[in-house]
């Protein structure tokens, strides 16, 4: 399996370096990548993502807000539905902005703009695990969870403490890990790397002429561009050169490319999703869109990959937990309600060619039946239907069970 | 074409190094003459099983002071308890690394000694007087640690402590959970002795395979998990901050006598060193070990034999230790760098046993650090 899919990468790049010689000797133009993510217009830099970073920063703290057991669920539902001057945030940058994370969640022009039904209900999914977070599992802080019973679960060791609902899943990792896919990757994926976005409006003229958005120093393409770039980049300490601290940067996006890329099966993703966007960035400079859109389709495919590969991750680890002979619960279900996150997270990812996902809003309800459909959820869940899950989404991708699974 | 041809022979390269990586993890099969059975056996024969039934001996030693204690409750005999605690805690610093059947199916060092330990959880099972102590959220409230903070932390003075046997309250409820305490330290004891003495010796002897799941690939990373968890991170690394930023003086281990974290700190150190020399139990001869193998392999790093700078590390990192005062808890507060010095060292031999080492054996490491989140 692994050859193959080295014989696989190894044909394509050489047929890609082939293909790059032959158009050498047409007369069309290289586009070149700068090494670092810097353009400029005027001796200005021309890249702005500063909206992205402002709604990461937003879901930092809402995920956070979710663990302080004191919190209600109007504070929670203000922080989430934020708008302009609200004193909802701990940072008053973030109070004075304008911008929202609910606005943008399950909200790609891709994807959602004729389907208001699935925006409207992944939105009250949202809201809901806030809801029962506040109902259900603050009161029970001090209870210790059981079977159809909400409360604490601590780990082995005197380990962290995991508050989850009376079906083991923790509410709090459910919105994060979920937010990944219905806000970064929906975002990112589905709305600023589509040609419906990229070339809306007269957006290619604009950009073919050099004119740039009013006042400001970028094509309105550029930005738009830059702005995918800023939901996996907006928090890195250095937002020219990300992947030094790739992993370190959010709870989000960012963290988990750093994770596949510690896994040395898939070790090299973080450089090649951060060369397409470069390389794609160059190409819009240079007026080529034919080469921004097949860099758009490589980061579509790795960021797609990043969300299965830490769901069959997550699988995984819980159902060797489970299968361990002393089981550490809380442990267990920790992994299980980040992967169930992550499972849900996929109706957002994206193939390189064509206006789908690599698994459906259905068939991801499917999984996400099978993972939590028994009456105690977590609690019912068998090892052998964590791995028939597992399986469904690496037979999706290129990947293997064993390759994600460690 | 030149390009294209460079691209082949990379592919075929590539190629040519997955397949023989893939050969040697699917396989397991035995990868050097080196006899892994007798090692093994040197292992389950001689330090083992006779580190197991040292410690039983202890722990039966600390359940009779225990009894004592709860009959005839006064300052004399809580002295002595706290002796036979002492006694059995230092005692369990030669099995605590032995994290591999029945002690592995029972999660047994998480049973025995978690620190530090949750006193508020504690003084909630004592007033309800119901707890499972075979849960596994409850292992911050057992085991060793549990046993320092009601026999040194209840109170500044012998006396207080013993109040809270005889004249508190709930008196009744404190002596049931010493002997609850107790009883289920004896019990796991008793379990994982008795399955080394019965069935498991042959079935950890004849796993001699060089695969993920054999005794000694297995058994070495347990070492090497137990050095760099519970002796590095554990013991001296968390309660100097190295992990925090500042120093955690509540986290050493048998913080409420304090004055013996030091000791217990070496004897597991003196533990780990002499089973990576085979050095039989309470006695200097040595057998078949970790060294023997690697010098078997003849594996030099440096130009000098991996085993010796092994061993001199273990030295050097149990000088640096020496000049630590008795309680961590207090060198932290005075001078934690000493602290830190003493991290530096035991973090060496990380290097030398995760990498050095096992790659000669060619051994897999088969944890990793936690997520983290």
């Amino acid at each position: 399996m692994k050859i193959k899919n080295l014989l696989k990468i190894v044909c394509i790049s050489g047929a890609f370096i082939l293909g790059s010689c032959s158009s050498d000797d047409d007369s069309t133009t290289e586009v070149a990548a700068p090494p670092t993510y810097v353009f400029e217009r005027n001796n200005e830099s021309s890249v702005s993502f500063g909206g992205q970073t402002t709604r990461i920063a937003m879901a930092e703290e809402i995920v956070s807000k979710l663990k302080d057991n004191t919190s209600t669920e109007a504070i929670l539902d203000a922080m989430f539905a934020h708008v302009e001057g609200a004193n909802d945030f701990l940072d008053a940058s973030l109070n004075a902005s304008d911008k929202s994370v609910r606005s943008k969640t399950a909200a790609s022009r891709d994807y959602f703009s004729d389907n208001a039904t699935d925006a409207a209900a992944i939105k009250d999914k949202f809201d809901s695990w806030i809801k029962s977070q506040v109902d259900d599992v603050f009161p029970s802080w001090t209870t210790d969870a059981s079977a159809g019973v909400a409360g604490v679960l601590q780990e082995a060791g005197g380990g962290s403490k995991r508050y989850v609902n009376a079906k083991g899943l923790e509410l709090n990792q459910a919105f994060a890990k979920s937010l990944i896919g219905a806000l970064m990757t929906d975002q990112a994926l589905n709305n600023y790397l589509g040609t419906l976005v990229l070339d809306e409006a007269s957006n290619v003229a604009n950009n073919d002429n050099g004119v740039v958005a009013e006042g400001k120093p970028y094509t309105t393409m550029e930005h738009k561009w830059d702005e995918a770039y800023g939901y996996l980049y907006g928090a890195s300490q250095d937002k020219t050169d990300p992947n030094k601290t790739i992993g370190q940067d959010d709870s989000f996006l960012n963290k988990y490319i750093g994770r596949v890329e510690g896994d040395s099966d898939f070790a090299g993703i973080a450089k090649e999703i951060f060369d397409a966007f470069k390389l794609g960035r160059a190409a819009i400079v240079a007026k080529r869109y034919d080469v921004r859109d097949a860099q758009a389709a490589i980061i579509r495919e790795k960021i797609s990959q990043v969300i299965a590969i830490r769901a069959v991750y997550y699988l995984q680890q819980g159902k060797n937990a489970l299968e361990a002979s002393t089981v550490d619960y809380a442990s267990a279900f920790h992994d299980l309600s980040e992967g169930f996150g992550f499972v849900y997270s996929l109706q957002f990812t994206r193939k390189p060619q064509g206006n789908v996902p690599y698994l459906t809003r259905t068939e991801v309800q499917g999984l996400i039946d099978q993972l939590m459909g028994g009456t105690n959820g977590f609690w019912d869940v068998t090892p052998a239907t964590l791995q028939s899950i597992s399986e469904t989404i690496a037979s999706k991708f290129s990947f293997t069970v064993a390759q994600a699974g460690s | 074409m030149k390009k294209s041809l460079f691209l082949v022979l990379v592919a075929l390269f590539f190629i040519a190094g997955c397949s023989s990586s893939d050969d040697s993890n699917d396989t397991g099969g035995i990868t050097d003459n080196f006899d892994r059975k007798a090692l093994l056996t040197n292992i389950a024969d001689n330090i083992v099983i006779p580190s197991y039934e040292s410690f039983s001996t202890d722990i039966s030693a600390l359940k009779t002071a225990t009894s004592t204690f709860i009959t005839t409750t006064d300052a004399a005999n809580l002295v002595v308890l706290r002796n036979a605690w002492i006694k059995a805690y230092t005692s369990w610093q030669s099995v605590s690394m032995f994290e591999i059947g029945k002690a592995e199916e029972l999660s047994l060092r998480n049973f025995m000694n978690v620190y530090p330990v949750t006193v508020a959880e504690i003084e909630t099972n004592i007033t309800s007087g119901t707890y499972d102590f075979t849960s596994v959220t409850k292992q911050d409230e057992q085991g060793f640690g549990a046993l320092d903070y009601l026999l040194n932390g209840l109170s500044g003075t012998d006396t207080g402590i013993v109040e809270f046997y005889t004249t508190n309250a709930n008196a009744a409820g404190y002596k049931k959970y010493l002997s609850d305490l107790v009883n289920r330290m004896s019990d796991l004891t008793d379990q994982v002795l008795n399955d080394w003495k019965g069935s498991y010796r042959g079935t950890f002897i004849s796993n001699s395979g060089s695969s993920a799941t054999s005794s000694l690939d297995k058994l070495t990373n347990d070492f090497i998990f137990h050095y760099e968890k519970h002796l590095r991170a554990a013991k001296i690394g968390i309660p100097a901050g190295v992990f925090s930023g500042s120093p955690l003086d509540t986290t050493v281990e048998a913080f409420y006598k304090g004055d013996i974290s030091k000791a217990l700190f070496d004897a597991n150190l003196n533990t780990l060193q002499d089973f990576f020399n085979g050095k039989h139990f309470g006695s200097t001869t040595t057998g078949e070990s970790l060294k023997t193998y690697l010098d078997f392999l003849n594996t030099i790093k440096n130009g000098e034999d991996l085993s010796t700078l092994i061993n001199n590390q273990f030295n050097t990192a149990r000088t640096k230790a020496s000049s630590l005062d008795d309680n961590f808890s207090s060198q932290v507060r005075t001078n934690n760098s000493l602290m830190t010095q003493t991290y530096d060292e035991l973090q060496k031999n990380v290097v030398f046993l995760k990498v050095d080492m096992l790659s000669a054996m060619s051994i897999r490491v088969d944890f990793v650090d936690a997520d983290g989140d």
